[in-house]
């Protein structure tokens, strides 16, 4: 026991005994005992009166020093109030510090619970989606920001991948939505403005369209003089190879600016609609006599349709699809080999196929190989014909993104390769 | 947390299917903004495609329309609301229908701007439409807006903006007249524009409809047919039904 609990206690005893034996000179033992300790009582009230008093924060700032146990009290008291307002100091600047910083984030912040309802935003996040900050806390964020991609993304709860939509507060500002996981059932929505990368990526389209078009007057009249040249009886023996050599630079010239419009057309439009389900199995006789037709062209080309599915969408997309895929097949693949057409269904939508026995693609090519002008040479020498445009395989992958589906490359170097596209279920229909 | 006038309910699942059935709306609603900015889109750009694929998302509009009908309907038959949450309900029934409306007058719009797409575009390519156009987007965005936050002051502003709306269709009208006179050959097409321009006019009084009805359930007052000047004294002094 401290030392202060000894000395108060020794004291309450002698102030008892003291109290006692002066009642007993008086011939009154107990009331003098009853004296002492009340007055004992009476001195201890006292002190718990001004720690109550100071407890309620009637503001004597300082703490009395008090006497005996309650000095120990009181000084101990002192300690702990000093050390919370430290503390209290301390989170008060941390907290400022917190919101300066997500004042000062560059992106936009909210965060919404489990049903949706805005908790907080910063400031940022206020003016890209023309929120209010006091009046629109507690309200579902739904029916605020009511873009359906948007709803959609945030219904699906997918972290992987962020959506793009229309600023509500200004119709010319894109925004990205990136949600994540935040605390306890909530969720934190990261919103960036994204109007200049998109003003960057339509400058660069105009451009490649703008640049295609204009190459291609030129080239005409160019063509169309080749083309006299090379029957005028009256040219020279020296300048027919020459001649000749022109006139097949300048076709493939024209195939690529061809392909260029094409592709920047593709990019330009949006989703395909629904139009006239297409049918496949007339794009693939026309798709094989296409093939028949080019130098080279292996001796069997099979064609196998194992469903009566149709597509929904842009037939001449399908076509291009097709023919570029399969002269791309015959492009690699030996006289001796062979080529299949395959089109199925299942419950998970329709795939459509062309198969090679060609000379195959090693893996590290696989993921580049829709990028534009990007070509697997090494190994995989051309057999048939001129070279392609370098362009075909991301026309296909462009045309395939306007109808939702996806491209799939499987390759073994020596032993073909397979292209797949998977359209959508609900991009597939049963033939009428 | 649900905003303050519907959250007194003992039962939470009320509360929830209140809220649920509000947010349904404005799930609708975006819809139909985002086919009404296609279909000006297409009319302004020349987008046949566009146009006809706005028509033939119409459906999508009308099944939002009776889903929340039937949900509508439910809560009346097995919550017996009273009071706000019956306005609440009463509102949002009157509000889909009108939401309904704009999404057939955006279907219309997308029809006649894939008609107009095969003809030749007239010099200041139906720069009056898309002033139209933008203006009644807006008009819808604020009412939806303002049933989100339940903010009769909003809705007033949703109210009063459509007469400015009544004017730009006026003008437009009066030009397209004037157009057909000069030239008869124009009058197909300027009677096509003038379409356009009396469905977006139409889509402006829905807008201002379900500005109305979010006044009503906020206030308990029907403002319908009401001069302006009292509405804006009775929204100004916040009164509460």
């Amino acid at each position: 026991m401290p030392a202060v609990w000894v000395s108060a206690l020794t004291r309450l005893v002698l102030i008892c005994l003291a109290g006692t034996g002066i009642g007993w000179l008086y011939d009154q033992p107990l009331a003098g005992l009853l004296i002492a300790a009340g007055g004992a009582l009476v001195w201890n009230l006292l002190w718990l009166y001004r720690l109550d008093r100071w407890l309620h924060g009637e503001r004597m700032r300082i703490l009395p020093d008090g006497s005996g146990v309650w000095s120990q009290v009181f000084a101990r008291m002192d300690f702990l109030r000093g050390r919370t307002k430290l503390r209290s100091k301390r989170v008060k600047a941390l907290l400022k510090e917190m919101r300066q910083a997500t004042r000062s984030f560059p992106d936009g912040g909210v965060i919404i619970n489990a049903s949706h309802e805005i908790v907080t935003m910063n400031k940022v996040a206020k003016s890209l989606l023309g929120l209010k900050r006091k009046q629109d806390r507690g309200l579902r964020i739904e029916t605020l920001i009511r873009d359906p991609d948007f709803i959609d993304y945030l219904r699906a709860d997918r972290n992987d991948s962020a959506v793009e939509f229309l600023s509500p507060a200004d119709s010319e500002r894109w925004l990205s939505c990136h949600q994540v996981p935040y605390g306890l059932d909530q969720k934190l929505l990261l919103i960036k403005d994204i109007t200049p990368q998109r003003q960057a990526e339509q400058m660069r389209r105009d451009f490649v369209a703008n640049a295609s078009h204009e190459l291609r007057t030129p080239l005409t009249v160019i063509m169309g003089y080749l083309d006299a040249l090379a029957e005028d009886d009256g040219l020279g023996d020296e300048l027919i190879a020459p001649v000749t050599e022109m006139q097949r630079q300048s076709n493939r010239m024209r195939l690529l600016v061809d392909d260029l419009l094409r592709l920047s057309e593709l990019e330009n439009k949006g989703l395909a609609g629904e139009g006239r389900p297409v049918s496949m199995s007339a794009l693939m006789a026309a798709a094989r006599q296409e093939a028949c037709a080019m130098e080279g062209c292996p001796d069997t080309i099979e064609i196998q349709i194992e469903s009566e599915a149709e597509i929904l969408g842009d037939e001449r997309d399908i076509q291009s699809i097709l023919s570029n895929l399969v002269s791309n097949a015959v492009r690699y693949t030996p006289a001796e080999g062979k080529i299949t057409l395959c089109w199925m269904a299942d419950d998970k939508g329709g795939y459509l196929s062309v198969i090679d026995s060609g000379v195959g693609i090693s893996k590290q090519h696989l993921p580049r190989l829709t990028e534009r002008f990007y070509r697997a040479e090494d190994g995989r020498e051309r057999i048939g014909g001129e070279g392609g445009t370098g362009l075909g395989l991301a026309i296909v992958k462009h045309a395939l993104q306007r109808h939702s589906a996806d491209l799939k490359i499987e390759s073994t170097p020596g032993e073909g390769s397979r292209f797949t596209c998977h359209f959508p279920k609900d991009r597939v229909v049963a033939a009428a | 947390m649900e905003s303050e006038i519907f959250a007194q309910h003992i039962s939470r699942k009320f509360n929830e299917d209140l809220e649920n059935l509000r947010t349904q709306v404005s799930n609708m609603g975006g819809l139909v903004e985002r086919q009404l900015a296609q279909a000006v889109e297409a009319i302004v750009s020349g987008d046949s495609e566009l146009g006809l694929d706005v028509a033939r998302r119409d459906v999508e509009v009308n099944q939002f329309e009776v889903a929340i009908d039937e949900e509508s309907s439910r809560i009346l038959a097995t919550r017996a609301p009273a009071a706000a949450d019956l306005r609440l309900i009463v509102a949002v029934i009157k509000a889909i229908t009108d939401l309904e409306r704009i999404g057939d007058e955006a279907q219309r719009i997308g029809m006649l701007a894939a008609r107009l797409a095969t003809e030749a575009k007239p010099r200041d390519r139906h720069d009056e439409l898309k002033s139209l156009g933008e203006h009644v987007q807006e008009m819808v965005h604020d009412a939806l807006d303002a049933f989100g936050r339940l903010d009769p002051a909003d809705a007033l502003a949703v109210v009063e903006e459509d007469k400015y709306v009544d004017q730009e269709y006026e003008a437009i009208y009066r030009q397209c007249i004037t157009q057909m006179m000069e030239d008869p050959r124009t009058i197909r097409r300027f009677m096509d524009v003038s379409w356009a321009a009396r469905a977006l006019e139409r889509i402006g009084d829905h807008a201002k409809n379900i500005s109305e009805y979010v006044i009503y359930l906020v206030q308990g007052k029907d403002i319908r047919h009401t001069e302006i000047e009292d509405v804006r004294i009775h929204v100004e002094r916040g009164e509460r039904g």
